[in-house]
């Protein structure tokens, strides 16, 4: 979909649904949001629904910011400590590795 | 048209000829190295022991090592990137060296070579099964002093090896000069190696358990979306019993006698563990003694003798903490062994075990004698000097039955053996003497079998030799007596000196039960001895086997060579101990005139009945007192069992994919770079053309001229309305 061939106002709505969808848990929504319309919402010349684009794409890289800080150190923490949790951190794996700690 | 015709005929052409081969061309340059042995993994509570490789496998430039300075090249010196060690079995104790400095190793292969052969060769602890011994035991790994019985051992069997270790046998003997060969050609100059194109082998034996028992077990038993990958298995398989008079839940207490020997052997590398003097001799003796006896006193005389019986059982796993014997008392205190009429714990009046005897046989290969020993740890000193006593007794019935006094040693550490797991377990009426105890043995100080538990355990550490002789009618064996007067054998045979001592044994058991000496003349036929060894050391397909199977299988079996007697795991029932059972059946047991399918119902109670081949091949019903029983640690029965406590044997194995070890010769450093740096520059010089192009597209690619006006005017007018 090319943004530069779309009315302002579906763009609007574009974001918003992003954002909407985002809120389910959906950090990389976020992040799509954020790129896509960035160019829009502050590099372009003003127009009327601009305001409101920008609003909901910094919303969305709050947003994404926040997840990606969460799952990095949950990350973090489990790949350092799996092997030391022993019965725990099999329980939390999916996936064990095999012929190693 | 014709091009066409000449492409079709070129591709025919091509596939006659190479249509066959469809390797990769990369796995071209691989030479296999066929029938090699590996170290696989095991795993107990607290360790993980023995060897294992990355998924990948393990590749190392090939180095033949042959003294010390070899190794210490290896460790210090050597140059050209990590090295696979190979060493004959006869220089084995340089690995110990090389597993102290392993950086620079990948792995090591060793060889057995039949005109080297190593004057000991042993991997098990200098304290077999230590930890699970009974008190008093003063062979100890740590301490100094005390004695010591498997001197020469390395422990590497129950030790972490960093490295794998692949075992080639003498029959392969072609793989080690196919490697000398390729050594000779391209690793001769130790000083240069470093960026020359190397003679080198990958071994792969990637285990998938790791840590310890309860990890692994944890970890098979998860029971998440996806089905778990099973990583380790439960030592275990099936120990066999067999009582000379049937036994029901309804019969009188009975005083029991049970004779045991152990049935299974061990060594570092998979399906090679022949355990000749490790457990055959003892097996096979044991064997032979209970067909004698079943001949002394027939079945039809049990209600004779309906106050006593004779439990002979054969052990299997006692290599890994007494599997076999620590199940089996455990069941009997618990009261549910054996299965079908479970005896007390009170019940057991004697337990004679017959240990290690097959080591002194190589030494005494010119002398008659075979001097033997018995451990008897449950008498107070106070007692010994009376000489009444049940077991002195025994042991002098024994003696004189055997021509030769087997002298009781009665204060010393108990060497390993099965009694250890009884006085563990069912300790109240083994310390206070209700279950007397006596091992026999052919050691006093330490094992006279310096090849124990190990790959070399074979039928030449016990002076074996097939002698070959045919049966009477297919189904008599010629009396030793008579071998003798005949010249088929000497007295200097192993198998005569056997069969002595299962004569022996069985008539000092007669006297036991009947309360009389011997007078017949009944003994135990040097020529079955003869053929039972040949079927555990030498081939499966042999005379007795062929008729002691299944009567339903077909035909002979392919088996090359002999069982392997490792215990192996619960999951797979191995051989040995089938064909033990089934040896003890059809020796003992009765034929009864039923078809196949009358033999199938049920039999009268105390009784198992078998179908089995029989000496004509054309099937035979036997009955018979003989059973199996599961030989798995309590361990992996009691629910919620810890298994750091050392209470019982938590033996597992590893589950592993494939296992495999291939030669071949490795690229020298600098085509690797060439290469790297050749595919840099074209895919850079693709990219820039890439590039160029796209932007000089519209001079590059002129659009060509239409050839008729008409037709192509309609096409383009629709290609350009159309919005991409």
């Amino acid at each position: 979909m090319d943004l530069s061939k779309l009315p302002n106002d579906m763009k609007l709505q574009l974001c918003k649904s992003y954002f909407k969808v985002g809120c389910l848990f959906l950090p990389f929504v976020w992040a799509v949001n954020v790129c896509w319309f960035f160019r829009d919402a502050f590099i372009k010349p003003a127009y009327d629904e601009q305001k409101l684009i920008k609003k909901f794409v910094i919303m969305s890289a709050i947003g994404a910011f926040v997840w990606a800080v969460i799952l990095v150190t949950w990350i973090t923490v489990y790949q350092t400590n799996r092997v030391s949790w022993g019965a725990t951190g099999d329980a939390l794996s999916f996936i064990v590795p095999l012929g190693r700690a | 048209m014709s091009l066409k015709h000449i492409y079709l005929l070129v591709t025919i052409i091509l596939l006659i000829f190479k249509g066959y081969s469809c390797e990769r061309l990369h796995e071209l340059i691989y030479s296999s190295i066929e029938g090699s042995a590996a170290c696989f993994r095991r795993l107990n509570g607290t360790h993980q022991t023995g060897c294992s490789t990355s998924d990948k496998g393990a590749v190392g430039v090939v180095h033949f090592v042959q003294d010390h300075d070899d190794v210490l090249w290896l460790a210090t010196n050597a140059s050209a990137g990590p090295y696979m060690a190979v060493v004959s079995t006869s220089k084995f104790g340089l690995v110990e060296f090389l597993i102290d400095h392993p950086t620079n190793i990948a792995g090591v292969l060793t060889y057995e070579n039949a005109s080297d052969i190593p004057s000991f060769f042993t991997h098990d602890t200098r304290c077999p099964n230590e930890f699970s011994s009974a008190d008093g035991n003063q062979c100890s790994s740590s301490k100094e002093g005390g004695v010591v019985w498997n001197e020469k051992g390395t422990g590497l069997l129950k030790r972490e090896i960093p490295f794998p270790i692949f075992f080639i046998p003498e029959s392969r003997y072609e793989e080690i000069e196919k490697i000398s060969h390729c050594f000779g050609r391209f690793n001769y100059d130790k000083n240069n190696q470093r960026g020359r194109s190397l003679c080198s082998i990958q071994l792969n034996s990637f285990m998938f358990a790791a840590i310890n028992t309860e990890v692994c077990m944890r970890r098979s038993a998860t029971s998440t979306i996806v089905t778990t990958t099973k990583v380790c298995d439960p030592l275990g398989d099936q120990n066999v019993y067999y009582s000379l008079f049937p036994r029901t839940k309804e019969s009188k207490k009975q005083s029991i006698t049970l004779v045991t020997a152990r049935i299974d052997s061990a060594s570092l590398f998979d399906g090679v563990s022949p355990g000749a003097a490790s457990s055959v001799v003892g097996l096979v003796t044991l064997i032979s003694a209970a067909a004698a006896l079943a001949q002394l006193i027939p079945v039809s005389k049990s209600n004779l003798y309906a106050e006593t019986n004779i439990l002979w059982t054969l052990f299997n796993g006692e290599a890994f903490d007494y599997i076999g014997s620590q199940r089996v008392a455990y069941d009997i205190k618990r009261g549910v062994w054996p299965p079908n009429a479970p005896l007390a714990p009170t019940d057991v009046k004697l337990h004679v075990e017959i240990g290690q005897i097959g080591g002194s046989l190589s030494d005494y290969v010119n002398e008659n004698t075979w001097p033997l020993n018995a451990f008897v740890p449950t008498l107070a000193p106070s007692t010994i000097n009376d000489g009444d006593n049940d077991i002195q007794i025994f042991l002098k019935q024994l003696s004189n039955a055997y021509n030769m006094t087997i002298p009781g040693i009665f204060n010393g550490s108990l060497p390993p053996s099965s009694i250890h797991s009884f006085r563990r377990i069912l300790s109240n009426v083994t310390e206070s003497g209700e279950m007397l105890e006596m091992l026999l043995v052919d050691h006093k100080e330490t094992f006279t079998n310096v090849f124990y538990n190990s790959a070399l355990d074979d039928s030449d550490k016990i002076a074996y030799v097939y002698k070959n002789i045919s049966m009477i009618n297919n189904v008599t064996f010629i009396s030793t007596a008579e071998l003798i007067a005949d010249g088929l054998m000497k007295e200097t045979d192993t198998q005569v000196k056997i069969s002595r001592l299962a004569t022996a044994l069985a008539h000092a058991l007669y006297q036991r039960v009947v309360g009389e000496a011997y007078t017949g003349n009944i003994t135990v036929s040097a020529h079955l001895v003869d053929e039972m060894l040949y079927c555990f050391l030498k081939n499966e397909t042999c005379k007795l086997l062929s008729a002691a199977e299944f009567g339903g299988n077909e035909g002979p079996r392919e088996g090359a060579g002999p069982a392997p007697l490792y215990v192996g795991v619960t999951s797979w029932n191995t051989v040995a101990p089938v064909f033990a059972g089934h040896l003890l059946a059809l020796l003992t047991g009765t034929q009864l005139s039923l078809n196949k399918s009358q033999c199938e119902t049920k039999p009268e109670s105390g009784y198992t009945r078998l179908w089995l081949k029989g000496w004509n091949h054309n099937g035979v019903c036997i009955e018979t007192t003989m059973n199996f029983s599961q030989a798995l640690s309590p361990a992996f029965i009691i629910s919620d069992y810890d298994f750091k406590s050392g209470t019982y044997s938590t033996w597992t194995e590893s589950v592993w994919q494939t296992m495999w070890a291939r030669v071949f010769v490795s690229a020298s450093g600098g085509s690797a770079c060439v290469a790297a740096a050749t595919g840099a520059v074209s895919t850079l010089i693709a990219a820039l053309l890439t590039f160029w192009l796209r932007r000089h597209s519209s001079l590059i690619f002129v659009d060509p001229p239409s050839a008729t006006i008409v037709v192509d005017d309609a096409a383009s007018g629709i290609l350009r309305s159309v919005n991409c």
